[in-house]
């Protein structure tokens, strides 16, 4: 969770997560809820280190879902899905894009404070934006 | 300077107005030699006056209001340079006779008098503020009194203008953002702002008549006024004839039908008003209440003014030394190449070291405070060595210089002198180099309006509106990178987009639309994925442009398709809405049809399945996590009363919406029926205070 400026390119060290839906009668899940977006207040996101960041986090993750399976965790924030940014979404866009019905899997990049800690301290010195 | 044993005859042009000066007796052609500054002088003026005769026609040729005012600012600009061309002649040329007087009277003595070095000066951001009534201020009836309003500067032989503004009761100060920059200023310069003004309501006749007449005048012409006119429009040498020889000076400005500027305000500024911030200053307002082109100003103006003496800029000295610290061996000379430039002597290794812009081996400070003097002669090498002592903190550090030669040192020592000179002279400009920003190439002056309406802002802010301009840049992408594709397969994954292609075609809706469109679509979605970096170890480092994709989404989810069909019957397939005729819709909506978009987005939250709050108890702070739906929806006014008056049933009915699905252990993602939801949902979404959360 680098300093967001928005506008400008961002550089965010991500995880791949690759999430297969699963059919539920007619729906499909992912197990896993979401919140912020750019039309919410951010300072209520419990889980973001920069209070100013509007940007899609984890906010629970269903036990024994298909999210927890795929070892996204609580507290993630989604920068893409399927290739579609989300670090500048409405929530409501950001929803729908998870939950599209013609897609079966989504390809998730998710970024977590332990993953930039985990680099920075092999690397030495983290370029940080 | 004229040299007397050279005899050249000025050539002065046919119709000129030198040539009319001569002819009217006002200069003798004898006293006219060919100096250099002479013709230039000259050539200015006629210059000048040709732009005044271009602004004269072109007043009387154009109808706009805009033209009418820029052309009578170039004509007053141009008067007033040719009167000050004229009188800087002038003065010259009895410069130059006086000097012949007295070069031949006495001897010329040492030339004692050091002259300052020149300078550069600037004025930037000059803003005058206004002082309307609060009746005229607030007054939203009667028509607007405006006037246009420039700032004449002058300085030495330099006159520029600023560019026109139209000031009215709407604006509180007048604000000019030119950067006036004058090159040769002396320490002791004047520099003369003027104000002038033109009352911009009248129609345009000569000087400010009342309406009735005005209309009267300007239909009709009668003799003496058409020959005045006709005087008028012909160059020069003519002019001074229905002027009558009265004037010293070559100067009537031609009474031309048009507005004209009055000088509304003056001040004069001097090296004691320089700074490098911003300061106020007092005007002399000339005119009262009464005149047409009156504005009510406070009486100061603000503005930067700046000044770089040269001095301070350039190399007033360089050449090569050697250096040694007192109190060090006495052996230890360093050989330097030195500069002396603006409060420093910077001591270089090398002469290359200067124009590399390699740190100085060292700097020695050369202000105010320094003194130098000139030591005894060394006995072995018969040449006076230059001491320069400085305070450095507490303490007193001495550099002795010596150079190879006495006319070295001689010259050395006359430039430290003349530094100083400068240095007393510009007083504070020397302390600290000011910055002055050189104003970039003008661009012609736009005479549209500098802001656009709301509306247009409104329009072009929102993110939905990009994104035809979005699918635009995207197919290029699409095509930049397949050629660029390094792929031989595509993913497995990319098949699914294929097979969908056909599905999406049946889909319940039929909107050919929406077809056409869900098909760009889809190409659009392929390159995405190639763009990221693939194939590589989990972690990777990616960089995003957030808000180019971001808009590649939206326009796939919202669509004024919805407007059209009304209200969407509530639906489980929610994926209906990620379709969208990008290539039908217009590039800007009327803000009609934003409004709808909107209201239809605000609808559909009803039709959606996901119900909200499936959050652990432990992250809920306050009021349920509901999400606010843009506040821009106006016309949603059924919905928003219903959030603002029922914000308790409001969280009454998500409470319940909470708890049936939880209770529902057994169907964890069950959702609950659609009407409860349809409400709840547009409820909780309208409602700012909360963060809304999702499940999927």
């Amino acid at each position: 969770m680098s300093n967001f400026i928005p506008g400008q390119p961002l550089i965010a060290v991500v995880l791949r997560i690759e999430i297969k839906k699963l059919r539920q009668g007619d729906n499909l899940i992912l197990g896993f809820s979401i919140g912020g977006g750019i039309d919410q207040d951010p300072g209520q996101n419990p889980f973001s280190d920069d209070k100013t960041d509007k940007g899609i986090y984890v906010t629970r993750i269903t036990p024994g879902g298909p999210a927890e399976e795929a070892d996204l965790r609580m507290g993630d924030k989604i920068m893409q899905v399927n290739g579609y940014d989300m670090t500048m979404m409405t929530h409501d866009q950001a929803r729908k894009r998870l939950t599209k019905k013609n897609e079966d899997v989504v390809r998730l990049l998710v970024t977590r404070k332990s993953l930039e800690e985990a680099v920075k301290h092999s690397m030495g010195s983290y370029p940080r934006q | 300077m004229f040299c007397r044993n050279q005899t050249a005859r000025a050539t002065v042009a046919r119709g000129s107005a030198l040539e009319m000066e001569i002819r009217r007796g006002k200069f003798r052609k004898s006293v006219f030699l060919d100096t250099s500054q002479d013709s230039d002088i000259q050539k200015k003026i006629d210059h000048e006056i040709r732009m005044r005769d271009g602004a004269c026609k072109l007043l009387a040729a154009c109808s706009q209001k805009d033209q009418a005012l820029e052309a009578a600012k170039s004509l007053q600009t141009c008067s007033t340079r040719i009167m000050a061309y004229m009188s800087e002649l002038q003065r010259m040329k009895e410069a130059q006779v006086m000097q012949k007087v007295t070069r031949r009277s006495s001897d010329a003595g040492p030339m004692d008098d050091r002259l300052p070095c020149k300078g550069k000066v600037a004025i930037s951001d000059l803003r005058i503020p206004l002082m309307w009534k609060d009746t005229e201020y607030f007054k939203n009836k009667g028509e607007l009194h405006r006037c246009a309003v420039f700032c004449l500067l002058q300085l030495g032989g330099e006159i520029f203008d600023t560019d026109m503004v139209i000031v009215d009761r709407t604006l509180t100060d007048i604000c000019f953002d030119n950067t006036i920059v004058f090159n040769e200023a002396s320490p002791g310069f004047e520099m003369r702002v003027e104000l002038y003004s033109c009352c911009s309501e009248d129609d345009y006749s000569a000087g400010s008549t009342p309406r009735k007449l005005a209309s009267k005048l300007s239909s009709s012409l009668g003799r003496s006024a058409g020959k005045k006119f006709r005087a008028a429009m012909e160059p020069g040498p003519c002019s001074p004839v229905s002027n009558g020889g009265a004037t010293p000076l070559l100067l009537p400005v031609p009474s031309v039908p048009g507005p004209k500027y009055h000088l509304l305000a003056h001040t004069t500024m001097s090296l004691s008003h320089v700074q490098d911030s911003f300061r106020t200053h007092d005007l002399t307002i000339s005119g009262n209440e009464e005149c047409s082109y009156w504005l009510p100003l406070y009486g100061s103006m603000c503005c930067r003014l700046a000044a770089q003496p040269r001095c301070m800029t350039q190399q007033m000295m360089s050449g090569c030394l050697k250096v040694k610290q007192l109190g060090g061996d006495p052996q230890s000379w360093t050989k330097v190449y030195a500069v002396l430039k603006g409060t420093s002597l910077f001591c270089y290794h090398r002469q290359e070291d200067v124009e590399a812009n390699v740190e100085p081996a060292f700097t020695i400070a050369i202000n105010k405070e320094t003194r130098i003097r000139a030591s005894e002669k060394d006995p072995q090498s018969k040449v006076q060595n230059i001491c320069i002592s400085n305070q450095y903190g507490g303490e007193e550090v001495t550099h002795t210089l010596t150079t190879d030669s006495r006319e070295d040192t001689h010259r050395w020592m006359e430039a430290f002198w003349q530094h100083f000179y400068d240095m007393s002279q510009w007083k504070q400009c020397c302390d600290d180099l000011m910055k002055i920003e050189l104003p970039s190439p003008r661009k012609p002056a736009p005479l549209t309006p500098k802001q656009g309406s709301l509306y247009h802002e409104m329009v072009i802010e929102s993110s939905d509106d990009l994104s035809s301009t979005v699918s635009d840049i995207l197919a290029r992408r699409m095509q930049e990178l397949e050629l660029r594709s390094q792929l031989g397969t595509s993913p497995t994954w990319m098949s699914l987009f294929e097979e969908n292609n056909p599905k999406s075609a049946c889909r319940p809706r039929p909107c050919t639309s929406r077809l056409s469109g869900h098909s760009p679509c889809t190409p659009h979605r392929l390159p995405r994925s190639p763009a990221s970096p693939h194939r590589c170890p989990q972690l990777s480092l990616l960089s995003s442009d957030a808000s180019l994709t971001s808009d590649s989404d939206s326009h796939c989810s919202t669509s004024p398709c919805f407007h059209r069909h009304g209200w969407p019957e509530p639906s489980p397939n929610f994926s209906l809405l990620s379709s969208s005729p990008s290539r039908l819709r217009p590039r800007t909506l009327s803000l009609d049809a934003k409004l709808s978009t909107l209201q239809g987005r605000g609808y559909r939250g009803g039709g959606t399945l996901q119900c909200l709050c499936q959050s652990p108890p432990s992250l809920l702070h306050g009021p349920l996590p509901v999400s606010s739906r843009s506040p821009r929806s106006q016309r949603s006014t059924q919905t928003t009363l219903s959030c603002s008056s029922s914000t308790s049933s409001n969280s009454s009915s998500n409470s319940e919406g909470r708890h049936s699905p939880e209770s529902s252990d057994g169907a964890p993602f069950s959702r609950p029926s659609p009407a409860r939801r349809s409400l709840r949902n547009l409820r909780a979404r309208l409602d700012p205070r909360n963060w809304l959360q999702s499940q999927v």
